[in-house]
């Protein structure tokens, strides 16, 4: 769960802002000036509920830190580098062969025609 | 806490065996639509695994070569490759210089087998890496905190948000 919280990116820019420090909701959401405040509280339920941050009422406000014991060690942290380069070698390998598929696949078309 | 296997790559299609949750591995199958010779050279070419990988890379694609990958900053990916089968199979040692921010993986420390089988003109790559320090140093020396900076530079290089393979 924990992992799955960390494939979105702003998820990730959000723990790096409650890394160091212990911020309220809104303060959080001024960050993401392009991103309504539903759908910022909706990524800190998602974090929440992965426990990787923790959530404490401070008269009207929630404020958010980082849960360090969240995720921890070198197994985690190398699962989620292969899913993020996995990811890119894919895009880059199918970048590479799919302009040569084209032209194959343009080329039979052309030879069938003529 | 989630265990390593937590919204992960199905099981190794190639029939390596389950993984107890004694064995300290990461593995992530993929689909590539690309062949494996294309692949491939994304793995062994130092110019193309900067298209995926790393910042600069020496890759001497022999078993004994080195297999060196520098990430943004001071990180640095230090292993040598143990064997390649072409199209199908690389094996390589892999660790990181002792730097702030880099796993706690001394350089040739730990394995990652990387498997490329073809299907219909396509590839399924499974990545297997093993030998990661045992749980009881893992949690001692290495917190959340502690991969953060390398986590963001992991992340943070183009295509990574592209076609996950989960």
């Amino acid at each position: 769960m924990a992992l799955r919280a960390l494939a979105d990116p702003t998820r990730r820019a959000i723990l790096r802002l409650v890394h160091e420090d212990e911020l309220a909701a809104g303060e959080i959401a001024r960050h993401f000036p392009a991103m309504s405040r539903p759908a910022v509280s909706q990524h800190l339920r998602v974090l929440a509920g992965a426990g990787l941050v923790e959530v404490r009422p401070s008269g009207n406000l929630r404020l958010y830190r980082c849960r360090p014991e969240g995720l921890t060690g070198v197994t985690a942290f190398l699962d989620e580098m292969w899913s993020d380069r996995l990811a890119a070698l894919k895009a880059a390998a199918e970048r590479e062969e799919w302009p040569a598929r084209a032209r194959a696949a343009h080329r039979v078309t052309r030879e069938a025609r003529d | 806490m989630a265990g390593p296997r937590a919204g992960g790559a199905p099981r190794d299609p190639g029939g390596e065996g389950l993984t107890g949750p004694r064995d300290r591995a990461v593995e992530r199958t993929i689909r590539i639509r690309a062949r494996p010779e294309t692949v491939w050279r994304f793995w062994t070419d130092p110019e193309r695994i900067c298209d995926w990988w790393g910042s600069s890379a020496e890759l001497d694609p022999r078993p004994g070569g080195a297999c060196v990958v520098r990430l943004g900053g001071d990180a640095v990916m230090r292993g040598e490759f143990v064997e390649l089968v072409p199209y199908r199979r690389i094996v390589f040692t892999l660790g990181w210089d002792p730097a702030d921010g880099a796993p706690p993986v001394h350089p040739g420390s730990t394995t990652v087998t990387v498997t490329l089988t073809e299907d219909d003109g396509e590839t399924i790559l499974t990545l297997r890496h093993t030998g990661l320090p045992p749980a009881a140093r893992d949690q001692h020396r290495a917190g959340w905190s502690h991969f953060l900076p390398m986590l963001a530079d992991a992340a943070g290089r183009p295509g990574a948000q592209v076609g996950e393979g989960r």
